[in-house]
């Protein structure tokens, strides 16, 4: 015998969600925090020197490479084989903290030094972050 | 016209991007297993340290002159490569990411656009160098060859600084001439011996010979070289693109294995490897190679190699660890310390093009792998694999000079003192 199926239909469906056509892709931080992906990194911030400012031991640092530095910019740098975060007095050519125990840094002609990026963020963590917690020393 | 960027030595220009203290210092990059030294960075060149020694051959001398010696970190190496191609593609419409560090670009009607090559060769590094911490060199040609031999006068001869053009025979000349006939794109090892023997030697000598006769001694392949130097484009990117005809996944361990589950978790992780290769060209494997050896420097060396025939080509990575579990028994002896084994797919057909077999049931389950690949895709390569890969990989590759991963575990980013 052959049967051709016919399902039973009621009519009834819900409403559809009034809300469906606005739904948009959702936000995203990193849309937000990082203007230029291929030249931007992420660090992590270690030391009381630059409090002054709001940034604290831990907190994660965007460095944005493909800025130019502006005198008072907010800076990372490769100091002497290190990387360090610090504004920047390029009228004296030194590196300044954000703090009272800390003095300028003059940078004199033997110091090896590289201007990586520009810090256009900090992040602090309220919360621990589990996946970070390796680095919290 | 065409341009060729790549990194000056990548792997050890990648080391030094997120490490500030070995800037300045000689770096060189081990292969997989520390074996060999693949990477010598411009410092380290000019203590003579050759490419491909044997890491213990030269190890006393690394240490003499305080070399810093890096395993291969494939995750920074990846991460890094996908910046650089991203910022070299800001200069050109048509890109081919050609290797892990190589990029050709093709510029259609950009003549009235851009005056002068060298100055845009010149804003590509800066800008590479600037947003990466990457070298690179840029070289300009007519044909990609010229392209290919442009970028390496531009980081192998003096006086280029980085960016070399090519664009008529006047420029190619001097280039050409101080090229070894080696060192043509397209020119391998036998072909150039050969080409030797009848006194041509240099790229400039090649590319003044007459390309039918080169065409009957050597092949059409090397007629198109001779074509190519001479500024007559043959080769397309779609001829470059062309899916792979083998796959293979090959390795030595880390340690000796000598038991059969360490054996078989390799080879199904090696299989799995080849799977999700041959999924992503959109082919199917016909046919399956698996082989184990001993060391060739043990006394007994040992090689057992096994073809495995599907009777419907598959993509499926379950039937592939099939295959190798039916094999497996005839691979392995007691007794032996294995140090190498692998799979490969030594025939491969298209999957548009697939034929079924009518009495052969369809297993081949592309919902499965599609979801595989989507996990591993977003998670992480190793997120979801199979059982008989095992869990603890003793045979992983020894990776001793391992720096951390600095763009892709949160554990490793860089810190930075204030």
């Amino acid at each position: 015998m052959k049967v051709i199926p016919i399902y039973i239909e009621a009519g009834i469906s819900g409403f559809e969600s009034p809300a469906a056509e606005y739904k948009e892709l959702g936000l995203s931080l990193d849309q937000l925090l990082i203007r230029h992906p291929n030249a931007t990194f992420i660090g992590q911030a270690s030391g009381q020197s630059m409090q002054g400012i709001g940034i604290f031991d831990g907190d994660l640092l965007i460095v944005d490479r493909s800025l130019a530095a502006k005198n008072g910019d907010i800076i990372v740098a490769n100091f002497n084989g290190c990387f360090v975060c610090k504004i920047i007095d390029k009228v004296q050519a030194r590196l300044l903290s954000a703090s009272k125990n800390h003095a300028p840094v003059k940078i004199n002609q033997g110091d090896d030094f590289q201007l990586e990026g520009i810090v256009t963020r900090s992040i602090r963590l309220h919360h621990q972050a589990p996946e970070l917690t390796a680095c919290m020393h | 016209m065409y341009a060729l960027v790549d990194a000056v030595s990548f792997y050890a220009s990648a080391e030094k991007v997120f490490d500030p203290s070995i800037r300045n210092k000689p770096v060189v990059v081990l292969t997989n297993n520390d074996g060999c030294i693949c990477a010598v960075c411009p410092i380290a060149r000019k203590l003579g340290i050759p490419k491909f020694k044997p890491y213990f051959q030269v190890k006393a001398f690394l240490q003499k002159h305080n070399v810093v010696i890096r395993s291969s970190n494939y995750e920074l190496y990846a991460d890094l490569s996908e910046r650089m191609m991203n910022v070299i593609a800001r200069y050109c419409d048509n890109q081919h990411v050609y290797s892990i560090d190589e990029s050709f670009l093709y510029f259609k009607n950009y003549g009235k656009i851009i005056k002068d090559w060298h100055q845009y060769g010149h804003e590509i590094r800066r800008a590479i160098w600037k947003e990466t911490r990457l070298p690179v060199g840029v070289g300009f040609g007519s044909t990609s060859t010229l392209a290919k031999a442009a970028n390496h006068a531009a980081k192998k001869l003096s006086g280029y600084n980085g960016v070399a053009v090519m664009n008529n025979a006047q420029q190619s000349k001097p280039i050409l001439k101080q090229m070894d006939v080696n060192d043509v794109w397209g020119v391998g090892r036998k072909i150039s011996l050969r080409l030797k023997q009848q006194n041509i030697s240099s790229a400039y000598q090649l590319s003044k010979q007459d390309p039918k006769t080169i065409r009957k001694q050597f092949s059409v392949v090397t007629e198109r070289t001779v074509n190519e130097l001479n500024g007559i484009s043959c080769l397309t990117w779609d001829e470059v693109k062309e899916p792979k005809q083998e796959i293979f996944s090959t390795r030595s361990f880390g340690q000796r294995i000598v038991d059969i589950h360490s054996l078989q978790a390799a080879l199904t992780t090696h299989g799995a490897i080849v799977a999700k290769k041959v999924r992503q060209q959109s082919s199917l494997v016909k046919k399956l190679m698996i082989f184990a050896s001993s060391s060739p420097h043990d006394e007994n060396y040992y090689k057992q190699v096994m073809i495995y025939k599907f009777p419907v080509a598959t993509d499926n990575s379950c039937d592939i660890a099939n295959a190798i579990s039916l094999v497996l028994t005839d691979i392995f002896i007691t007794g032996v310390r294995f140090y190498r084994c692998g799979v490969g797919a030594i025939e491969l057909e298209s999957r548009t093009f697939q034929q079924p077999d009518l009495f052969v049931a369809d297993n081949s389950n592309p919902a499965l792998m599609n979801c595989l690949d989507h996990i591993n895709n977003r998670y992480g390569q190793g997120a979801l694999t199979l059982g008989a890969e095992g869990q603890t990989q003793l045979w992983q590759m020894r990776r001793d000079f391992l720096s951390p991963q600095y763009t892709s575990n949160w554990r490793d980013i860089p810190k930075i003192r204030c």
